[in-house]
């Protein structure tokens, strides 16, 4: 692979977990909600991906296919599972994502089981140069990263950001201020879902290829770094550490050509990141971006008087 | 469609020890210290690799590798507590700040063993030869697998009802404020328990390892199923975990024998632990332990 395929593989791996990102960060971030199995709904994502473009179905469909039927695997699994304690519903998500991955690998008419599928090229036109092509991959992630992060900024600084917010930091007291925490979960629990099977497609549009064995738990707790390093609870946060977390891989993949490590650079990437993890949640465990307030039109206004009694 | 019932409750039997032997440190550090250690997958994994590496590298007795594997993963369950996870909770960690330590710290240990084992699989070579008794079918490790899981039920029942240590440990994990003010030394209580937690996950994983294949995802293998037998025993739950394992195991295997005969990938059997935890978790997320009365 030349050099600038390379550099189009790492943008748009980390527009594709940007994405992903947003997504966990919406859900516990912002809502508190642990979700353990993030990687349960890119899988869906990617199959749906997957199989439809296989019959030819327009791409846009495709995508939206993907990210509705994961949306409608968020509704189903949040309706008992919102329920339960936080530690309780990570680990039962941690077991929904191993179930799909079971039933992809187990099931071979859906997209060739342990062997996997070839995903159809979405984009392409005859003639074009494979770095115009990773270009038009990249535009197509960036537009819908660009998409994912303006809603969510609209959406947690609007007053169902605030609610939300609410649930995360005291559910009973936001019930008692008569905000049904179970319908505000629920909606969060599908909006992150349908974000993480928008990822998912792009994914398998991006690789033309999946198999099970790219949907294991680590994913998920790829996703997790992110949010942690970044800081939860903080859009730019959650990009951040997409950022930084997709930049140190690769920095130790492309270091090793030039240094010698007496460490695999494999083993070496993730035991720094898992340290990484244990010393932010230890010495910083609000991230690298602290949460940044709810700002909306009243508050600006208010703010605004305050400050003009206070001066007057 | 036969059934060899002796089989399935032969074959049962040494799955559910191994989800015992697995679970009994996970469930109770997860009581103790109030978050699940996801790492503990990892505790399983090294005492596979310690074994691996005490009688096939270095061809000492399996009695040795036991007692390797139980104080190598013991000692690293210790560190661990020490090192991570009383820091963090003296900081004020929440429960899920914990859990994702613990994943943070099973990325570091699991691919520490990748670089000093590889990740390429290994094999115990093939010391156990196997025999039938009537119709059943064994082998001389499945057999010692299910007395090593009877011996620890018995020493672990001795130890909790009979001994101040047992009796700190239940008190402990029932209300840790009440313990203290009690005069027991909750620091000790919980170092103990770890380092005797992450100890019976190492010799678990030994026996997972001797049966087939290691590699450093071994104890993933085995985590999943050992959170189904924590949540249906009930977290903390000694003797929750002891039926719980036996159920599961049994579950297991005789889904296998429906499975494979209703022409159903065998790839499910994984899927069956995790669809009783989820159950377990929706209509009782207390799990077995109310009908034993506590502890």
């Amino acid at each position: 692979m030349d050099l600038s395929m390379y550099f189009f593989d790492v943008i748009i791996f980390i527009g594709i977990f940007g994405i992903l990102a947003l997504s966990l960060n919406l859900e516990y971030g912002f809502t508190g909600l642990v979700n353990f199995g993030k990687v349960a709904f890119f899988l869906v994502g990617a199959y749906v991906f997957a199989v439809m473009a296989r019959f030819g179905i327009p791409l846009v469909l495709c995508f939206l296919g993907g990210a509705l039927l994961a949306a409608a695997l968020g509704l189903l699994v949040s309706l008992p599972a919102l329920r339960l304690r936080l530690d309780y519903l990570a680990i039962a998500t941690l077991a929904l994502g191993e179930i799909l991955r079971i039933v992809v690998k187990a099931e071979h008419w859906i997209a060739g089981g342990v062997w996997g599928t070839p995903v159809p090229a979405a984009i392409s036109w005859v003639g074009a140069s494979n770095q115009a092509l990773a270009l038009g991959d990249a535009a197509l992630v960036y537009f819908c990263l660009f998409l994912s992060f303006i809603f969510l900024q609209l959406l947690t600084n609007s007053p169902y950001g605030r609610v939300i917010r609410a649930i995360r930091e005291d559910e009973i007291a936001a019930e008692a201020l008569g905000k049904d925490r179970l319908k505000y979960k629920a909606q969060v629990f599908m909006l992150g879902s349908a974000l993480a099977g928008l990822a998912g497609g792009l994914y398998a549009q991006h690789l033309r290829f999946i198999s099970p064995d790219m949907f294991m738990p680590m994913v998920t707790f790829w996703v997790w770094t992110m949010i942690i390093l970044g800081g939860p609870a903080n859009t730019r946060g959650a990009l951040l550490g997409a950022l930084v977390v997709e930049a140190f891989i690769r920095g130790i993949r492309i270091a090793k050509d030039f240094v010698h490590l007496p460490v695999d650079p494999y083993n070496l990437q993730y035991m720094l990141l898992g340290l990484a993890v244990i010393l932010v949640l230890m010495y910083r465990p609000q991230g690298l971006l602290k949460e940044s307030g709810v700002r909306t039109k009243a508050k600006e206004v208010a703010l605004a008087r305050a400050k003009g009694s206070g001066s007057s | 469609m036969i059934i060899n019932w002796g089989q399935v409750l032969f074959n049962s039997a040494v799955t559910g020890s191994l989800y015992f032997i697995a679970t009994v440190g996970l469930t109770s550090t997860y009581g103790l210290s109030r978050f699940p250690n996801v790492a503990h997958a990892e505790f399983v994994t090294l005492g596979a690799f310690l074994g691996y590496l005490v009688t096939q590298q270095l061809g000492w007795d399996y009695p040795v590798g036991i007692a390797v594997a139980l104080l190598g993963s013991g000692l690293v369950g210790l560190v661990s507590y020490r090192a991570v996870f009383q820091p963090l909770a003296r900081r004020g960690a929440t429960m899920i700040h914990l859990a994702i330590a613990s994943i943070g710290l099973g990325l570091v240990l699991r691919h520490i063993m990748g670089q000093i084992w590889g990740w390429a699989p290994l094999s115990f070579r093939v010391t156990w030869a196997s025999f039938d008794i009537g119709p059943v079918r064994v082998t001389g490790l499945w057999l010692w697998i299910i007395l090593a899981a009877l011996v620890l039920a018995g020493v672990m029942h001795f130890m909790l009802t009979q001994t101040k240590l047992g009796k700190a440990i239940r008190a402990t994990s029932f209300n840790p404020d009440l313990a203290l003010a009690s005069g027991i030394n909750i620091s000790r209580v919980t170092l103990t328990t770890w380092f005797m937690g992450a100890a019976l996950a190492g010799v678990a994983g030994l026996f997972k390892g001797a049966m087939a294949k290691i590699d450093p995802l071994l104890g993933w293998e085995i985590l999943l199923p050992a959170f189904a037998v924590t949540i249906l025993g009930g977290v903390g739950s000694f003797y929750g975990a002891i039926v719980a394992a036996y159920i599961i195991g049994f579950t297991e295997n005789i889904g296998v024998v429906f499975l494979a005969n209703l022409g159903i990938s065998t790839e499910y059997r994984m899927a069956i632990a995790f669809i009783i935890l989820i159950l377990t978790l929706i209509f009782r997320p207390s799990g077995l332990a109310r009908s034993f009365g506590g502890s």
